[in-house]
């Protein structure tokens, strides 16, 4: 496929839908539902820079390091589950329920614990996140290959070497997999526990524009918050290229010699 | 040197017990190319797999180079059937061949040159930083034999190693593994169902029965040394001990009703 027609495929639907938005709410009077030209016009008054040093980046930061954290933190656990028996049958019931929680009704208690600083917003982050990655981390560390694991063994290739060539690169496609499902979580978490308990971020501020009923900003708010949404995937896109290479070669298929 | 002592093997689970190795002794001297052959169902796989020390035996037991095997040995290597599977996708041909040695902690530079040096005698120096599923499969099962030659095995053992590749592959294969043996002077135990193959590359054909599995017939081959695709198998010596062998696994598939313990 060609760069142009990628970017055709690419960028059609988003413009079909925004052209369609723009002719749909121009001229509207709803005070609920403003043009999307008005939206336009507030979105570039609102977010400027100040507002982006004080809210925006903020929130990504807390984004981040709770994303991040639960990534470590699930493939570690989720490596360990993984690889001993005894240890999945011990702790798989405490699993099941531990991830049937929704996480937004954990706010209210690690705000009680942790008070409403950076930290609960980061636990709440990752008591979300976490569970995509540690379950299919366990699945892909069950799920490796049992010649490897002999190549393994016959070879002496043991302890952090065989931690880092077979355990995690032979789970590596569904570790991927997880922590794709946890992106989207990671955003959603971040926006809710700001609207529960803070004084600044993206959450808080969409909220603080709701509650003044400046409508339209509260729309660019969330405007960008999509925005972040498609910059994140296209970032975790890029990371799972470089590392995932391999598995996507090998499933194009073997070249013929 | 390697040495099978009274082996025995039963898996036992799921309320069945199948015996998979009756009752194995059998001795290869160092240096000797022993090749094992046996009807399919023989219990060839697992035969190999206790004396990798990947399976633990019921009774008896395995030496290797005079100790006794409960783990893999040290100066083992082995090279599996399924190539696909036993080499590393997200390594580089280059960095699979190395694996074992840096796991052995040796200097970076004593690594690269075996590697090279490896993969050199199984012709691949132009792949080395290609990744195995961009190779053919014959290609694949060179890069896991030239991770066996730059581990420096004194003992190789290789399970049905060509089963997967096709007839032409797997001339060039031979020819290789034999061109390999005689540099190394390793010692080396070959599996395999075809007959042909057994004939054209031990010096000695040890031939298993059905299971519960015994040797049924222990042959030394002596065939010249020097072997060659077309004069080799043209030699009425090789059609003699191919149909002598031929003979007794269709006997032994038939498995003995006394002589087999419980």
């Amino acid at each position: 496929m060609t760069l142009v027609r990628r970017g055709v495929l690419l960028l059609a639907l988003p413009v079909l839908l925004f052209a369609a938005w723009w002719v749909a709410s121009a001229g509207s009077t709803d005070f609920y539902w403003p043009s999307l030209s008005s939206i336009l016009a507030a979105f570039g008054r609102t977010w400027t820079w100040d507002r982006v040093q004080a809210d925006v980046l903020p929130s990504l930061g807390r984004l981040l390091a709770g994303y991040l954290l639960a990534v470590v933190v699930g493939v570690a656990l989720g490596a360990v589950i993984g690889s001993v028996r005894w240890v999945r049958a011990l702790v798989e019931p405490l699993l099941e329920f531990l991830r049937a929680i929704p996480p937004p009704v954990l706010v209210p208690i690690v705000i009680l614990l942790s008070g409403i600083g950076d930290r609960t917003k980061i636990l709440v982050i990752v008591s979300g996140c976490v569970w995509p990655v540690l379950l299919n981390t366990v699945e892909g560390v069950r799920g490796r290959d049992e010649v490897l694991s002999d190549t393994c063994r016959t070879y002496g290739i043991t302890g952090p070497l065989r931690l880092r060539h077979l355990v995690l690169r032979a789970a590596s496609p569904q570790i991927v997999t997880g922590a794709r499902q946890a992106l989207p979580i990671a955003i959603i978490l971040m926006v809710i526990s700001e609207m529960m308990a803070a004084n600044e971020g993206l959450g808080f501020t969409v909220v603080q524009f709701q509650r003044g009923f400046q409508i339209p900003e509260m729309w660019s708010g969330v405007l960008l918050l999509g925005l972040v949404g498609i910059l994140l995937s296209l970032l975790f896109r890029a990371a799972e290229r470089g590392l995932l290479g391999w598995y996507h070669g090998q499933r194009a298929g073997r070249r013929e010699w | 040197m390697l040495e099978v002592g009274n082996l025995h093997k039963v898996y036992d689970g799921h309320g069945r017990r199948v015996t998979a190795v009756g009752d194995l002794t059998f001795t290869v001297p160092e240096g000797q190319f022993a090749c094992v052959v046996g009807p399919s169902g023989c219990g060839k796989t697992t035969l190999l797999r206790v004396i990798a020390g990947l399976l633990p035996a019921t009774a008896g037991e395995v030496r290797v180079r005079g100790s006794r095997v409960t783990a893999p040995p040290a100066g083992l290597a082995v090279v599996f059937q399924e190539y696909g599977r036993s080499l590393f996708p997200w390594l580089r041909v280059r960095d699979n061949v190395e694996l074992p040695l840096k796991a052995a902690r040796m200097p970076r530079a004593r690594r690269a040159a075996l590697a090279a040096e490896a993969l050199a005698a199984v012709g691949l120096s132009d792949v080395d930083s290609a990744y195995p599923w961009q190779l053919s499969g014959g290609m694949q099962q060179r890069v896991a034999i030239a991770r066996a030659i730059a581990y420096q095995p004194r003992v190789l053992l290789m399970d049905e190693p060509f089963a997967a590749v096709d007839a032409q592959t797997r001339a060039d294969l031979e020819d290789l593994i034999r061109s390999v043996w005689e540099r190394l002077g390793v010692t080396l135990l070959f599996v395999t169902h075809d007959i042909d193959e057994a004939v054209y590359l031990g010096q000695r054909v040890i031939v298993l029965s059905a299971a519960p599995t015994t040797v049924a017939d222990d042959l030394a081959i002596d065939l010249p040394a020097a072997r060659d695709q077309l004069t080799t198998r043209a030699d009425p010596r090789f059609t003699e001990l191919r149909g002598r062998i031929y003979a007794r696994i269709q006997k032994a598939k038939v498995p003995q009703a006394e002589g087999t313990p419980a």
